[in-house]
């Protein structure tokens, strides 16, 4: 599923509006960074009067949706067990919006060397019988599964 | 013998500062009854010996049988792993490989660096001949077509696979709790966890299980139960060990590291496993390689290591020690505080100049850290589809094979991981959530960029408490993720670190260990292993041998 769960999760751009303020509502990869502290000054004053953390500017985690989108399903137990929790860390998570990250470049990973693609040649891998001996269903020279299309 | 001390250094006297508790050493430790423990008189608190190299000694001179050496560790394997559960599967070979070991050694034939060393492998790294799970359903029986890089490279030097150790699910997870399979026991008290996610490694380690044990980390998980479990641990730079055949959960962050019982062994063991790979991009080809070789017939490892007689004073004359403000704060056990401001004594009993540094974006690695592992994973784990490999669930159409398959392949954490991080990558919310991270973590590298400018290593806990017990935050992620606070911000930098056994604070039977963590800069993993042996050679009163242990341990 690798690169299609990156696919869907490109696709999977929430209906809702991502802010709710008026600024907000036009949220775009391309919209200029200093939103993010025209927004942040915004809500710091609003939450002025309050203690609980809630980030206002990002809708709260949608369990069952999420699970779709990850292509996991969710007991009604297991959604009712999440909810909580991840909301819980989500709204931690949202302490990094307070941060003054202005003009701070994103590092992809460590600091270190990089650049050691190998040569775009297809080798053989030797040993194939034991890969193909991991696939749940095979039907040679075809891995099985079931229909695809869904008529919903 | 490198870690032979002639000359006994002198009483460390300046150990408490005013206002600290005194540490708990335990140079008699009270034993439970149950336990046979053989060797633990008063005189043997003699700093630990390479086991690798005393093995390689033994089987060279004829003294013993890398056959007999393997029964040995497989007898007290068996005897302990009841009580523990370190192992999710034993290997049927060891003795057939020590049996070859054995004759390449009577036909006089040249034999590798780890000859004879049982070696314990973390359950996400791949071995051809056995399953390797990571620690969830979805890969129950699985068994790669490969073997890691790591483990390859372990088999060239003739070491000895013994078997897969527990993890926390693709090591998510603090305490090897969420493991699918089994919860590990901390050997020095079963009532405690071993710490995670590495803790079966960590465990068979400290109980003399094996001699070494390969883990890995991702934010700690090889620093903290080796901290929990007392044994030394050892966290490369990124780049530095291949990760080609790790199971992949947070790619920037993921490294292997290695377990020992000595600060030489987990030396041995890096440098064996380390180096480029044509099959990991990402790593490194660095010149600066470590200065330990064990390419060569016999490791000159010991060439590297200071000599007994240099101990006597000041060996680390003029190395500068930052000791990292942060992380002796609120919220550290105030025991562990106090062991670890012991070390800090040590060190500069030993000619280190110490000052204090402050790092101050480290708090916020911890959010950021999690934002970014949690979102790598939801990535990286979208592989386990049942179509492959691993488990199938039965469904009518494609789209419910993937969720069945995943809803009944996964446990709770790495559910709720893949879809916190789903959350944090939906598109809208990457900038907002996943790139303020990777921001943050320009900040983090930077700011211990500055402080390693002005020192030679940072120094902290390697946990703000010692092991706990089991089911005791089980049920509270916040809770579980802020023991993370020491270490996850060494990843997000890319930095080696080395944690080793400093002293105890009171618990369990006979107390319970406490990490000192070292922090060196990118590709320094030498000076890190030197101080730490330098360090661990000349500590006076502690043994970090657990009461769980079977029989005696051959020295």
């Amino acid at each position: 599923m690798g690169s299609r769960g990156l696919l869907l999760l490109k696709g999977a751009a929430p209906k809702h509006h991502i802010f709710n303020n008026t600024k907000g509502s036009i949220f775009s990869s391309k919209m200029p960074t200093r939103y993010y502290y025209y927004d942040y000054d915004y809500n710091n004053r609003t939450r002025n009067c309050s203690t609980t953390t809630t980030r206002s500017s990002l809708e709260p985690p949608d369990v069952p949706r999420l699970a779709q989108t990850a292509r996991i399903s969710l007991t009604p137990h297991e959604v009712e067990e999440f909810a909580p929790k991840i909301r819980q860390v989500i709204d931690w998570f949202g302490q990094l919006q307070d941060v003054d990250l202005d003009s701070v470049d994103p590092a992809l990973r460590a600091d270190s060397e990089t650049g050691y693609l190998r040569e775009d040649i297809p080798k053989t891998f030797k040993n194939r019988e034991s890969m193909i001996a991991a696939v749940p269903s095979y039907d040679e020279p075809y891995i099985k599964v079931p229909k695809v299309l869904n008529k919903e | 013998m490198l870690s032979t001390l002639h000359h006994p250094p002198r009483r460390l006297s300046r150990f408490f500062p005013a206002n600290n508790k005194p540490r708990h050493f335990h140079t008699k430790p009270v034993l439970s009854s149950s336990q046979p423990v053989t060797d633990q008189s008063p005189s043997s608190t003699s700093p630990p010996e390479s086991q690798i190299l005393s093995i390689r000694h033994s089987l060279l001179s004829r003294e013993v049988t890398a056959t007999q050496l393997a029964e040995t560790y497989l007898s007290r394997l068996k005897l302990a792993e009841p009580q523990l559960k370190s192992f999710i599967h034993v290997s049927n070979n060891v003795l057939k490989e020590a049996q070859s070991i054995d004759d390449k050694i009577k036909r006089n034939e040249n034999v590798g660096p780890l000859a004879g060393v049982l070696v314990g492998v973390k359950d996400n790294i791949c071995t051809v001949d056995m399953p390797s799970t990571a620690g969830s359903r979805v890969l129950e029986n699985y068994r790669p077509p490969f073997d890691a890089t790591a483990v390859k490279k372990v088999k060239e030097f003739d070491g000895i696979v013994v078997g897969k150790t527990n993890l926390d699910e693709f090591g998510m997870g603090s305490t090897t709790e969420s493991s699918s399979f089994q919860v590990t026991a901390n050997p020095w008290d079963i009532s405690r966890v071993p710490g995670g996610s590495s803790g079966g490694s960590a465990a068979a380690v400290s109980a003399r299980q094996c001699v070494v044990s390969l883990g890995s980390d991702t934010g700690g998980s090889v620093r903290q139960p080796a901290s929990f479990c007392g044994v030394v641990g050892l966290k490369p730079t990124y780049g530095r060990v291949s990760r080609y055949g790790l199971i992949a959960y947070a790619s920037s962050l993921d490294v292997i590291g290695c377990f020992g019982s000595s600060v030489a062994d987990t030396g041995i063991l890096l440098s064996a496993i380390s180096g480029h790979d044509r099959l990991d991009a990402t790593s490194s080809k660095q010149v600066r390689v470590l200065q330990i070789s064990v390419s060569q017939e016999v490791p000159d490892f010991t060439s590297q290591l200071i000599s007994a007689a240099l101990l006597e004073s000041k060996p680390l004359k003029g190395l500068k020690v930052g000791v990292i403000r942060e992380t002796l704060e609120n919220g550290v056990d105030s025991g562990v505080k106090s062991t670890v401001l012991g070390a800090v004594s040590h060190l500069e009993e030993l000619g280190c100049t110490l000052s204090e540094v402050s790092l101050p974006s480290f708090s916020l690695g911890l959010p950021a850290y999690y934002i970014l592992a949690s979102s790598e994973s939801s990535s990286n784990l979208s592989r386990y589809d049942g179509v492959r490999y691993g488990n199938q669930a039965a469904a009518e159409d494609l789209n419910a094979l993937y969720g069945d398959s995943r809803a009944k392949g996964f446990g709770s954490e790495v559910k709720m991981r893949i879809l916190m991080g789903t959350y944090a990558l939906s598109a809208g919310y990457y900038d907002a959530y996943y790139k303020r991270a990777q921001q943050v973590r320009t900040l983090i590298q930077k700011s211990f960029k500055t402080a390693l400018d002005e020192n030679d290593i940072l120094i902290s806990p390697a946990a703000p408490s010692a092991a706990y017990k089991i089911g005791e935050k089980k049920n509270d992620p916040l809770a579980m993720y802020s023991g993370d606070i020491m270490t996850v911000n060494v990843n997000l930098a890319g930095l080696p670190a080395l944690v080793l056994p400093c002293g105890f604070v009171e618990g369990g039977p006979i107390g319970l260990p406490v990490g000192l963590q070292m922090i060196g800069a990118a590709f320094d993993e030498g000076k890190l292993l030197k101080v730490g042996h330098i360090f661990e050679q000349t500590l006076q009163g502690c043994r970090f041998v657990p009461p769980l242990i079977a029989d005696g341990i051959p020295q």
